[in-house]
């Protein structure tokens, strides 16, 4: 199991995640999962502002963050982010499925909640050359 | 004939009246020796005045008192002349010296009311009480001091001065004034009016200052060559008065010939022409036409719009029947009562068939509002549905999805097998209730728009779909019918038609959204049977849109879609 060795090393090298969701139940068994692979999950923000505010003074390594805020779209919150946090790297999850979302997602990088285990978000990270 | 009618026993009084009168004036003239052919010719204008006044009297009671005056003037004027005729008479001396100047009082009302017998100004009213009171007054001294029934003696005072005395504080000033209102009433005609009126106010204009002139001289000047070159003048301008106003009448649109021009139009403009016609006949083009909608308790235009009944002095209107229907139009037209009277009558039936039209049209609109409310209501519950589901059960799945991952470690090797097929059954679950929500409400339509929307459509469906859309939002029931004709299309494409490709364009043009969804496949498609795009033409309709449906077996199918859609 190779990944699992993978993101083992990502979770004891410190790796900080900010999970920035509506729904707090997510957040939760987020939280859970990905502290149990290792992660440090260094905060959490329900919408938007919360989560502008977080990322710039977390300065986090990943950000698992929501399309659909109450407060705008997480698409849209993306280029923003990237401004307060550069180093940060964005995953985009939604309870809708990647093709629900169609071509709104662009090039982000995505992983639907269905999918969601520590295993396919860190795989996500490597891919992209973080891990 | 409907005038017979009219002769009213006050009508009939007073003809009978003028009758004995100019037939006594007559009798006077062919028994005087050496009468001049001018007293002939007054008395005979007088008899045309009085007869073109007595028809008018008859046939134009809408006009009252105009006929009365027009009858009347003329016969005082020629009880006036009747001590002349008979010198030696008591009778004729008194009421002919008492009614000095009265039937030219009644003349110049005469005018000032013309056309309708109203008087335009408040200084008229003012003038005609003044003169109507002063004249006869002046007049008393001739009949309580020249032989008469009322004769008292000798008068106190030299008649030469009183003459001179009350040309000068009465009648000049009268006839000043006089002259001053005609000039007052021509500068101030409606532009409606105008051609009626003008040319008997100018005539007036030109005979007040001649008439003032002539009874100046007249008290210097005794001799027969100055009487008969006054008759004849006044003769000349009396008949020129006649014809002008009988002819203005005849401008005052015959309301007979512009019925029959009506009748005519209704007919030939049928239903939505009623006011094209009613605007004909009244030389009115700006007139509207608004009708009484009993359910509703509103004026509404043939359209069923709302219509606002007018405010201020710009537009006048007339009402037609009981709350029936009302025309609003250029308040000139108040001068010209028997021809909106004409008008009103002859256009009431077409009226309380257009009203019913209008009544037709307005719930007709009221329908397609109330259908467009039902669908947008429907839509809106879907859309709630789909968010209840997506932030309730699917989110509750999400997280047991969650505690079967934390269990993995948990768990020994017999219990693994179990927690594979939970969380495969789990997976199964939560794909059934996303594909449960995108049939309620697809969110991406919500979130992304039209475009966006179609394209994971075109993701999804089995055959290649080219898309090409704009992807500027539109108002959410127009998004939402579109969304729902592409996708019900798309799966039509994919059931039947048998096609290698399809195409979905969607595009903005002249205010309206434009889809249209074509394939290459075999056709055929019958756009009233189960295609299922029937239900969704109740959903384009109520947005007041077409659905086509175009299918040549061989050809392929065209769903085209146009929804009114203001940018």
């Amino acid at each position: 199991m190779p990944t699992i060795v993978a993101f083992e090393t990502m979770g004891g090298m410190g790796f900080t995640v900010l999970i920035v969701d509506d729904h707090p139940t997510f957040r939760r068994f987020a939280r859970r999962l990905l502290e149990h692979a290792g992660f440090d999950v260094v905060g959490e923000a329900p919408d938007c502002a919360g989560a502008l505010e977080a990322a710039a003074a977390l300065q986090p390594d990943a950000i698992l963050l929501d399309v659909m805020l109450p407060d705008g779209s997480g698409v849209d919150l993306t280029a923003a982010l990237a401004e307060r946090s550069a180093s940060s790297m964005v995953v985009l999850t939604s309870s809708r499925s990647a093709a629900d979302l169609g071509s709104a997602l662009g090039a982000s990088t995505f992983l639907a909640k269905s999918d969601f285990t520590s295993v396919a978000f860190s795989s996500l990270l490597g891919r992209h050359g973080l891990a | 004939m409907a005038w017979r009618s009219r002769l009213t026993p006050a009508w009939t009084v007073t003809a009978v009246a003028a009758a004995a009168v100019f037939a006594v004036d007559l009798h006077g003239l062919l028994a005087t020796q050496g009468t001049e052919v001018a007293a002939y010719a007054y008395l005979g204008t007088m008899v045309f005045q009085s007869a073109t006044g007595f028809a008018v009297w008859a046939t134009r009671p809408a006009f009252n008192p105009l006929g009365p005056l027009w009858a009347i003037s003329p016969i005082l004027r020629v009880i006036e002349n009747l001590p002349v005729v008979f010198p030696t008479n008591e009778a004729a001396a008194t009421f002919g010296n008492l009614l000095v100047g009265v039937g030219a009082v009644m003349g110049a009302h005469w005018i000032l009311s013309y056309p309708t017998g109203k008087l335009y100004s408040r200084w008229a009213k003012v003038w005609l009480a003044v003169a109507y009171v002063v004249t006869p007054a002046t007049n008393l001294p001739y009949v309580l001091y020249l032989p008469s029934w009322l004769y008292v003696g000798p008068a106190p005072f030299s008649f030469i001065t009183y003459n001179r005395v009350v040309l000068v504080a009465v009648v000049l000033p009268l006839a000043v004034t006089v002259w001053l209102l005609y000039a007052q009433r021509l500068r101030t005609l409606a532009p409606g009016a105008r051609r009626t009126v003008a040319p008997l106010m100018i005539g007036a204009l030109v005979y007040a200052p001649m008439w003032t002139y002539l009874a100046v001289r007249q008290l210097w000047d005794s001799s027969s060559a100055f009487a008969i070159e006054q008759a004849w003048l006044n003769t000349c301008f009396i008949t020129l008065f006649s014809v002008l106003a009988i002819s203005g009448l005849f401008f005052t649109r015959r309301a007979r010939g512009v019925v029959g021009d009506l009748v005519l139009d209704l007919g030939r403009l049928g239903p939505g022409g009623v006011r094209q016609a009613l605007a004909r006949a009244l030389g009115d083009p700006t007139m509207r036409v608004g009708y009484w909608l009993p359910d509703r308790d509103i004026w509404a235009d043939e359209n069923g719009a709302p219509f606002e009944l007018p405010s201020g002095d710009h537009h006048s209107a007339t009402y037609v029947g009981d709350h029936l229907a009302v025309m609003v139009h250029d308040p000139d037209l108040l001068d010209q009562p028997a021809l909106l009277e004409a008008v009103r009558s002859t256009a009431a039936f077409a009226l309380e068939n257009e009203r019913l039209r209008a009544a037709l049209v307005a719930q007709l609109v009221e329908l397609r509002e109330s259908r467009a409310r039902i669908v947008h209501t429907a839509d809106e519950q879907r859309r709630r549905l789909e968010r209840d589901l997506h932030d309730g059960a699917q989110q509750r799945l999400l997280g047991l999805g969650m505690v079967l991952q934390l269990l993995q470690g948990h768990v020994d090797k017999n219990g693994g097998p179990i927690l594979a097929e939970s969380k495969a059954e789990l997976q199964r679950a939560l794909h059934e209730l996303q594909e449960l929500a995108r049939g309620i409400h697809p969110a991406i339509l919500t979130d992304s728009g039209l475009g966006a929307a179609v394209r994971t459509l075109a993701q999804r469906s089995p055959v290649p779909v080219e898309v090409d859309a704009v992807d500027e939002r539109l108002p959410a029931p127009v998004e939402t019918a579109g969304y729902y004709v592409v996708a019900e299309a798309l799966a039509n494409v994919a059931k039947y038609a048998q096609a290698t490709k399809a195409t979905v364009h969607i595009g903005r043009n002249n205010g309206f959204l434009r889809i249209d969804i074509d394939d290459d496949g075999v056709g055929g498609a019958d756009p009233s049977g189960g295609t299922g795009l029937r239900g969704l033409d109740d959903r384009v309709g109520a947005l007041n849109g077409r659905l086509r449906v175009d299918s040549p077996v061989g050809v392929g199918t065209r769903v085209a879609v146009e929804i009114p859609c203001e940018p």
